[in-house]
């Protein structure tokens, strides 16, 4: 592996990240608050640190696979350490272990917390923890390919690597003119969204912070009891829809764009799929709510969507606490977080479209028994899917399953109960953050032993990086020349 | 006629053989001097050995002005360039001979962009001719033209139907349908408005297919159509495949068999509910296993037409109830009935045709016969002159059992009334009772040069070899 360009591609995405933190700053300032010193030392820190490791002289400047991992996996762990600081020198948060888990919640865009009361915190470092929402949604080094075309050929492998779903495209020749319209796109829906919360009566500085995590499909609140603090239904649409929108493939938009017509959402067979389990889900907890725990059907409806939006496109914001609801509806949203949003967007989880290959590759299975001679294509749409990507996406599911396992029985062990075990890793892995029972919406993980914040600290970064990626780096095969 | 000929293989070989009997003018290009060597040794045109797709050679044969160029060379990429070459020096119409499904999707691209006037493909002819002879067995049918814009359909009108009891003049139809005819107790009635419509009654509409569709649900009856519901293909050729999709269009179930495994993998991926099974067609056992024996209709298409005969009589002894054979020989027609084969398809005569229809100023581009061949739907261009065109239809004196049912002008559909006027760029889709196709040929064709569609037909048989190898 050509370790100097995985090291000087490091240092270019810190020198992003001290960039990143200078908008806290700014709201520091505004907000006259005394955490500007403990920005600015994170930032000098990170910016040293990512100068050194830039200033390497690199000779062979491709990326190939290998790099591609390294950078990725490296680059978010690093991220994520630096990213801690603020939280460690402001005294926020006191414990490295529980910043560093807020952190990778932050970046991963999983908005599980350990912070039990964060009405108190300074609102510049409100701020930073869900900007890192916005940074890791779209993806940080996709920001940095799209800042910096310095970096050498192959950065492809860093976009296929970084962002989420089975299949990777790029949408113009150039990678960095790709990651670009990414993140043209996302800003636009970004200010979009700000503007219609502020017409709504929405503080500015909440508007962001919420956007953030709606973006993102993050869900870091800045209130104890999350959207539901507001108790507005405007609001609750308005994010509703946005969180929707932002569990769609970004690259439909831009398709959508240039084409001038939205035909393309329609025609996508992922878009449909996953209109049509939030439709499902919504009406079947619609129906369960109504008159158990809300009078009336609109009541009943609202929170429902609003949930049911949260939970499948992994933002975890809340209006209610869900878990108080009946066992039917917590199941279908206990489901959800096994699907997750569309590939490309800024969701995680599993994705609908490889839920969709799945059934379609069972269906052959069983077709297969029937009709033994059977020679069967697996199609998206109109388009045949490889084997090689067939075969991938099964033992992406695999994965999932096995290491949603394993950590559960590895928080079990520590003697949670198992209803608590289950759905941290499930929220954590699939990057959604509130789950059922000791880790609901109305309570934090910050319970958690450190080993278990650690544990899951780790499977939000797998569920971010779709497992292949930090898997990859731990074959020892990896490492071998 | 002046005509040249890109490509001396079997089929150039074949349409010089055809066309140089009839009086044309025939220049023939080809890269291989001994094949030109033999044209030349037994017959009476110009040879002239070079690629038929440099512009410089097409130039300086001084063509221009020369009526037609038929490019068949083996490949498709060629034949396609050696058009666009012809139009552009001069050539007034070109057909190029096109077989890779890949490109078929394009046909109206090249058409409108490249300026191919036709486009002659063997294999999806021949497939569409077969789903033509699948779905006219049965009484009730619904075709389609003009790709599919123009839907022809039959419906079944039932006592509890809306329509049932009233004058046409009170039925409320869409303005983009009309109802071409009615036939009641087998008697073909051309309506007018002060027709009645009985149950019992077989009406077809004609009209925008959506429509056409919409008029039928309102009309509180189903839409007969698409009897066949199981259908088997052994071979998974080109035809294969044609017919696969456009049966798939259809909602028939479809399986095909196939002995080449990779060319199995290519249809399961081309194909969306068809079934693509890998063995041998011949395969008795498989045959058992998949149910030849509740086919609504068994095809059997494979490259060799002793094969098909034979799984064609396979299939029909194991109850397949309708079975049709691909028999590229004519050797065989006479033993086709005896042995039980319904009916068997030639590529080598549709393409044979299809070539004629274009090269003897026919503009036909569908034909379709219902009611038991009293009445046909054809789906034409108009020649230049001809006498239907640039005057208001009610002025031509058309018999009432000549209906023009659709104009397609620029990809849109309209429905004519007695205002309508006909323009040389357009399609149109004419019913007509038997007893006056000739009329509708006088109509479209440029004085003097009408040809009936029979004739057209018969004399494709009798030039017939242009063949489609």
């Amino acid at each position: 592996m050509n370790s100097l360009i995985v090291l000087r591609t490091l240092g270019m995405l810190l020198l992003c990240e001290a960039v990143a933190m200078f908008p806290s700053v700014v709201v520091a300032l505004i907000y006259r608050e005394n955490t500007i010193f403990a920005f600015i030392v994170s930032i000098a820190i990170t910016t040293m640190i990512g100068l050194t490791l830039f200033s390497i002289r690199v000779k062979d400047k491709i990326i190939r696979y290998k790099e591609g991992f390294a950078i990725v996996t490296f680059g978010w762990l690093m991220v994520s350490v630096l990213g801690a600081l603020p939280f460690l020198f402001t005294g926020a948060i006191t414990s490295v272990i529980d910043a560093f888990f807020e952190t990778v919640s932050g970046f991963s865009t999983t908005g599980a917390t350990i912070i039990n009361n964060i009405e108190v915190l300074p609102r510049s470092l409100l701020f930073w923890r869900s900007f890192t929402h916005w940074l890791g949604g779209m993806g940080i080094l996709v920001l940095a390919l799209a800042l910096a075309p310095v970096l050498g050929v192959g950065t492809f492998q860093i976009l296929k690597a970084e962002s989420p779903g089975p299949i990777s495209t790029k949408l113009t020749p150039r990678v960095n003119n790709t990651a670009k319209i990414l993140y043209i796109t996302y800003t636009v829906i970004t200010a979009a969204e700000i503007l219609l919360l502020v017409l709504g009566g929405m503080p500015l500085f909440d508007s962001f912070i919420h956007t953030f995590g709606t973006l993102g499909t993050g869900g870091f609140s800045i209130k104890n009891a999350s959207v539901g603090a507001y108790n507005s239904v405007y609001f609750d649409i308005v994010i509703t829809v946005f969180m929707i929108a932002s569990g769609v493939n970004f690259s439909l938009y831009y398709i959508a764009f240039r084409r001038k017509s939205p035909a393309g959402f329609f025609k996508d067979v992922e878009f449909r799929t996953y209109i049509s389990i939030i439709a499902v889900a919504i009406t079947f907890i619609t129906i369960n709510l109504n008159g158990k725990v809300f009078d009336g059907v609109l009541q009943s409806l609202r929170h429902a969507a609003f949930q049911v939006a949260s939970i499948i496109t992994t933002t975890g914001f809340t209006t209610t606490d869900f878990d108080l609801w009946p066992d039917f509806s917590r199941a279908v949203l206990f489901v959800l977080m096994f699907v997750g949003a569309c590939a490309g967007s800024t969701g995680g989880s599993v994705k609908v479209i490889r839920i969709n290959l799945m059934f379609k590759y069972m269906k052959r299975e069983v077709n297969r028994l029937i009709h033994p001679r059977a020679v069967t294509a697996v199609k998206i749409g109109n388009t045949p899917v490889q084997e090689e990507v067939l075969s991938g996406v099964m033992a992406f599911v695999m994965f999932y399953m096995i290491i949603f396992i394993v950590a559960s029985l590895l928080l079990a062990v520590q003697g949670h109960d198992l209803v608590s075990s289950v759905a941290a890793v499930a929220a954590t892995l699939g990057n959604i953050g509130p789950g059922f029972g000791m880790v609901g919406p109305a309570t934090t993980y910050s319970a958690l032993s450190g080993f278990s914040k650690l544990l899951l600290s780790f499977c939000m970064i797998l569920g971010r990086l779709e497992i292949y990626t930090v898997i990859a780096l731990l074959s020892p095969r990896f490492w071998k020349r | 006629m002046r005509i040249i000929i890109v490509g001396a293989g079997k089929v150039g070989y074949q349409l010089v053989e055809s066309l140089a009997k009839e009086n044309h003018d025939i220049l023939v290009v080809d890269t291989d001097q001994e094949v030109l060597d033999r044209i030349n040794d037994n017959f009476d045109v110009l040879t002239k050995k070079g690629n038929g797709i440099s512009s410089s050679l097409l130039k300086g044969l001084n063509i221009e002005g020369w009526d037609l160029l038929i490019a068949v060379t083996n490949s498709d990429e060629a034949n396609i360039v050696a058009c666009i070459t012809a139009k552009k020096v001069g050539v007034k119409t070109a057909i190029a001979r096109v077989r890779n499904p890949e490109y078929v999707v394009e046909l109206d691209f090249m058409r409108s962009n490249l300026g191919i006037d036709y486009i002659i493909n063997p294999e999806h002819a021949t497939a569409n001719e077969i789903i033509r002879l699948l779905l006219s067995t049965y009484a009730s049918y619904a075709a389609d033209f003009a790709k599919g814009q123009v839907r022809m359909s039959e419906i079944i009108i039932e006592a509890a139907s809306g329509f049932a009891g009233k004058q046409i003049k009170d039925i409320k139809l869409p303005a983009r349908v009309v109802i071409t005819a009615i036939t009641r107790n087998g008697e073909v009635i051309i309506p007018n408005g002060f027709d009645y419509v009985m149950p019992d009654d077989t009406l077809y509409i004609m009209g925008e297919k959506g429509v056409v569709d919409s008029v039928a649900k309102t009309a509180g009856v189903r839409i007969v159509n698409n009897r066949v519901k199981d259908v088997m293909i052994i071979g998974g050729g080109k035809i294969g495949y044609y017919l696969a999709k456009g049966l798939e269009r259809l909602d028939i179930n479809v399986k095909i068999i196939e002995q080449d495994i990779e060319r199995c993998r290519e249809l399961a991926e081309g194909l969306n509910d068809a079934l693509v099974l890998h063995g041998d067609g011949t395969d008795i056992t498989l045959l058992k296993a998949e149910n030849v024996e509740c086919m609504d209709a068994f095809i059997a298409v494979t490259g060799y037409d002793e094969e098909n005969l034979l799984v064609s009589v396979l299939a029909k002894q194991m109850g397949a109830k309708k079975v049709i054979a691909k028999v590229s020989r004519s050797n065989y027609t006479s033993v086709l009935e005896t042995i039980g084969i319904d009916n068997a398809v030639s590529p080598k005569l549709i393409t044979a045709s299809d070539i004629l229809r274009i090269v003897r100023g026919g503009r036909i581009v569908s034909i379709s016969l219902l009611i038991g061949g009293q009445a046909e739907v054809v789906e034409l261009i108009p020649q230049e002159g001809a006498p239907v065109l640039n005057r208001p239809l009610k002025e031509l004196g058309m018999p009432r059992s000549i209906i023009i049912g659709a104009i397609l002008r620029k990809g849109k559909v309209m429905i004519p009334n007695g205002d309508s006027v006909i323009k040389s760029s357009d399609r149109v889709i004419v019913f007509t009772l038997d007893s006056h196709i000739d009329k509708v040929t006088q109509l479209f064709s440029r004085k003097g040069g009408g040809i009936s569609i029979h004739e057209l037909i018969n004399s494709a048989k009798n030039a017939g070899d242009a063949a489609s190898m």
